[in-house]
């Protein structure tokens, strides 16, 4: 499933996530499990909103993973070692007013995905985070897998 | 504490009269207006436990609402007398998520409803622990 994210467009993020919850549930996955891709998930969009030129996203849901990438076009991010620190943010005040810019979306995301790729030029950022789907992640198992 | 308890506490109103799928129980509440607090917090809270939780808060944004129901908290209770305008109404009779008005200061919203028994995300973690 293929997403489009538009700069500045805070009043749709979070529409990513919420599309990526409804797949997952449909996939009798346990809420836990699903909180925390969400979180990753939403934390990624927030991040394309308000800090890219706008971007992609894409869903990959298998049997024993969850796979999303995003794509945006620049400005990047500077120093990704920096970035990855908790509190430091470039937000912009726009940002801020909205409820973000805490400097806890990369270190969040981290957190949560069981494996992140983050690769970042002047020309724009690809974040790919993947989560392992366990037997005791199916609250109802589904019937071909 | 039933929501019509809270709202006589916090001398409140809610937005949402018709909401089909809204809670009507607040078990524990989290503060917070910097949105990625709540997520970075509020994951380490197991479902089966934080039932029932509400987000306080004075952002009264699509975002307030998208961060609630990625956490599975069913009320937010905005405070300082904020109103959402009916387009975050709406999203929140979408996706069932109950929101709650008052005029209170958050200090004071959240102290009266830790005196009236809601609990923090602490000490949900703590009762279980």
């Amino acid at each position: 499933m293929d997403f489009q994210i538009e700069r500045n467009d805070i009043a749709n993020a979070g529409t990513v996530s919420s599309l990526t919850k409804r797949h997952l549930k449909k996939r009798g996955l346990s809420r836990s499990f699903v909180k925390r891709v969400t979180i990753g998930v939403y934390e990624a969009e927030i991040n394309v909103v308000i800090h890219s030129y706008g971007g992609t996203a894409n869903l990959n849901i298998e049997n024993d993973y969850v796979e999303i990438e995003f794509k945006d076009v620049g400005p990047g991010i500077e120093c990704i070692s920096t970035a990855m620190q908790e509190g430091f943010s470039t937000a912009s005040p726009y940002a801020i007013e909205n409820g973000f810019g805490a400097g806890m979306g990369l270190p969040n995301i981290k957190s949560v995905s069981d494996e992140m790729y983050l690769d970042s030029s002047e020309d724009g950022t690809t974040l790919r985070i993947r989560f392992y789907i366990k037997d005791e992640d199916y609250e109802n198992k589904p019937i071909n897998k | 504490m039933d929501i019509n308890d809270v709202l006589k506490l916090l001398d409140a109103k809610q937005f949402n009269q018709e909401c089909p799928h809204c809670v009507r129980e607040i078990n524990y509440a989290f503060v917070c207006d910097l949105m990625s607090d709540a997520l970075m917090l509020l994951k380490k809270m197991p479902s089966h436990i934080g039932a029932h939780g509400a987000l306080v808060t004075g952002l009264v944004t699509n975002q307030a609402l998208r961060t609630a129901e990625i956490l599975d908290l069913e009320t937010i209770i905005f405070v300082r007398g904020k109103t959402p305008a009916q387009s975050v109404i709406d999203l929140a009779d979408e996706i069932g998520i109950t929101l709650i008005g008052s005029s209170l200061t958050m200090y004071r919203a959240s102290g009266l409803l830790f005196k009236g028994g809601v609990k923090s995300y602490e000490s949900v973690l703590e009762e279980e622990a």
